[in-house]
């Protein structure tokens, strides 16, 4: 990679980290000292504001998995490979805290830790198939079966995300549905905090991604100079 | 005997359905649609803003801190795990560049 395009990326970098930054304290003021506390579940609403974005979060690192995976499969280019698993492990992270985050709501707007409505029983199946895909690859420097084949994983997890999305319009479940158009949605200052906190995760999922590939084609790199060496 | 087999398995099936039907069941009042209708009606729809002093009967304070506290510290938990594969990475290159270096100068 050419000195000057590195550095334009290092600019890129470095701006999307401080905007990101000054988002997430805006998006922390907005959340608790802004918007209202919520009327029937009291101060334990404002969960909704990590747990919503997160999800979202989630979908884009599952997306971008796939994405990679998939033009992985088509071009066997070690670069799609790396944003494929940086994908997959952003994308499980956030998958974690929205199971992690989600049932500490539930507790006390449904009285229980946990219910297998579709939404939350999709969105376990996901971070399942995607947990799949870490372990696969995490087990010592990955040859091409199993990237291949943890690429095809990914893109069967991507089967997934619209399932999640909408299976809380498509069957019964208890699950929220406030920001789907329906209903009475949520009051101005509850949109800004949620508004900001959507393009502050996004901010922070791209950054991770960003770093999490790059660390991934260094490893790469990694691996084929051992390789070289060894058949020197 | 085929007509024997065919005349058995009739009279056991008059015998059966009758018991079988008294043991199904009742047919529910309403139809699918409108079950479906009023599941979707339960969830909530709206977050409403509290107006003026109101207490909670369960505080949520605790389950609010321990989420905040679960994000950030998964979040620094992947960050720290990334610090360590660069790390990982870069002695493990070093080791390589030493390596060539040796065998470039024999």
């Amino acid at each position: 990679m050419s000195r000057t395009r590195q550095s334009g990326n290092s600019t890129v970098w470095s701006l999307v980290l401080f905007a990101t930054l000054a988002l997430f304290a805006a998006t922390l003021y907005m959340i608790f000292i802004v918007a209202p506390v919520e009327q029937q579940m009291g101060i334990v609403q404002k969960i909704f504001y990590f747990h919503v974005p997160s999800a979202y979060a989630m979908y884009v690192g599952f997306g971008v998995s796939a994405v990679g995976s998939a033009v992985y499969l088509l071009k066997r280019d070690p670069r799609w490979d790396a944003l494929g698993v940086a994908g997959a492990e952003v994308g499980t992270l956030f998958c974690l805290i929205v199971l992690l985050t989600g049932p500490l709501w539930a507790r006390k707007a449904w009285g229980v830790w946990w219910t297998w409505d579709p939404r939350l029983t999709t969105t376990l199946l996901a971070g399942m198939i995607f947990a799949a895909y870490l372990a696969l690859r995490s087990m010592g420097d990955a040859g091409e079966v199993e990237k291949r084949f943890a690429a095809g994983l990914a893109l069967f997890g991507l089967l997934d995300l619209p399932l999640i999305h909408f299976s809380v319009q498509r069957w019964r479940g208890v699950h929220p549905t406030v920001i789907t158009g329906k209903g009475g949605g949520l009051e101005s200052e509850m949109y800004w905090a949620l508004g900001l906190s959507f393009i502050a995760f996004t901010g922070l999922a791209v950054l991770l991604i960003w770093a999490r590939a790059s660390v991934e084609r260094q490893r790469e790199e990694t691996a084929r100079l051992r390789l070289e060496l060894m058949h020197r | 005997m085929r007509a024997l087999i065919a005349a058995l398995v009739l009279g056991c099936t008059m015998l059966i359905a009758p018991l079988a039907l008294a043991d199904s069941p009742p047919e529910p009042d309403t139809t699918d649609a409108g079950v479906q209708e009023d599941a979707a009606e339960e969830r909530a729809t709206q977050f409403v803003g509290v107006r003026g002093p109101e207490a909670e009967s369960i505080p949520g304070g605790a389950l609010l801190l321990a989420a905040y506290a679960i994000v950030w510290a998964l979040l620094f938990l992947f960050l720290l795990r990334m610090r360590g594969l660069q790390r990982q990475t870069a002695e493990e290159l070093e080791r390589l560049s030493a390596q060539i270096r040796a065998s470039e100068g024999q």
